[in-house]
């Protein structure tokens, strides 16, 4: 996969500043990290949510979820177990969770980790009209589960500064907080030196209308923190700053 | 309230929220089909559809919740401005 280890090395260099040796072990890292975190949602997603818990040690921040009523963004990023953790807070509230996702991901993982149950629904992008579905959904004081690190190369971007250049990232859960009035909640699920996860749940915030661009800034400060404080466990492999020229 | 007076209505919404240009407004009818990747189409996308809800919302007065149906209710301004007088009349 030299393609992907090329953007990997790019961006190692711009996260922690490292080279040479350095740089090839944080590299080799990256792709460790996503096998034991993939591998653990293979193996996680065919458990009992009772047992799913054990794989967890801490979750930081959990009163931030219970002190909010209604509907809820929570905002995630490709960040370590991305999945697990949307299962996991899924389990904690209850109202059912709508997780947005690429058609590819859809098609070519459902079998193995889209399975819906336990509150959680998957929902394809692929429709126009999902927009739709997302905001009544809010409406009735779900939740709804996107990605916020993946831009869409439409004009539903927004260009952000990220490790102090430019990137797009998607304003559609920016909008979809001010029109429906909702809260968006940054979480991440990191793996620990002790192979377990820690998720991570940050401040609470809601775009305000007509400055959806704030807000996706705030959100690229808390995913530009977590990236700076586990830079191999981001796993984007393609290039941030120049998504769609390869 | 009537038809035409609701697909006034949406027209507004489609000039003041989507940005639609004025001059096209005397091509929409009740057979445009809204959604993008249809022949013939307006071209809605997902950000178009979040502005519509709104603006929907703020206009007539309702709150957008419903759990099945929704996709088809905004197939086309015929199909919504049916759905739009339904869910007037239920108040």
């Amino acid at each position: 996969m030299p393609a992907e280890r090329a953007v990997i090395q790019k961006a190692m260099t711009r996260f922690t500043g490292v080279t040479g040796s350095d740089l090839d072990t944080l590299t080799v890292r990256v792709f460790t990290d996503f096998a034991m975190c993939f591998s653990d949602l293979v193996s996680t997603n065919r458990q009992l949510a009772t047992l799913r818990t054990s794989h967890v040690g801490n979750v930081e921040g959990v009163e931030r979820l219970a002190s909010l009523s209604g509907g809820l963004i929570s905002l995630t990023a490709h960040v370590g177990n991305w999945e697990l953790a949307g299962r996991l807070l899924a389990g904690k509230s209850a109202r059912p969770t709508h997780v947005v996702v690429s058609p590819d991901e859809a098609r070519e993982l459902q079998r193995w980790v889209r399975r819906d149950g336990e509150g959680v629904r998957f929902v394809s992008r692929s429709r126009p009209t999902v927009s739709l579905e997302l905001f009544a959904a809010l409406r009735r004081g779900e939740v709804v589960g996107v990605q916020g690190d993946r831009a869409l190369g439409t004009r539903g971007d927004v260009e952000v500064p990220f490790f102090g250049r430019p990137a797009r990232f998607p304003l559609g859960p920016f909008l979809l907080s001010s029109g429906a009035g909702v809260p968006l909640l940054p979480a991440f699920c990191i793996l620990d030196a002790q192979y377990r996860y820690v998720v991570k749940i940050a401040e609470p915030f809601i775009a305000v209308r007509g400055e959806e661009e704030a807000a996706a800034r705030t959100w690229v400060a808390a995913l530009e923190a977590i990236v700076r404080e586990y830079p191999t466990q981001w796993f984007n492999f393609f290039d941030i700053w120049e998504p769609f020229d390869q | 309230m009537e038809i035409d007076k609701v697909l006034e209505e949406l027209k507004v919404i489609m000039v003041e929220r989507l940005k639609f240009e004025p001059s096209r407004l005397p091509d929409l009818s009740l057979a445009t089909v809204l959604p993008k990747d249809i022949e013939g189409s307006l071209g809605l996308d997902s950000l178009d559809f979040i502005e519509l809800s709104i603006g929907i919302e703020e206009r007539f007065g309702f709150v957008i919740d419903e759990a099945q149906d929704l996709e088809a209710h905004f197939q086309s301004l015929g199909t919504l401005v049916e759905y739009i007088k339904s869910r007037l009349a239920d108040r």
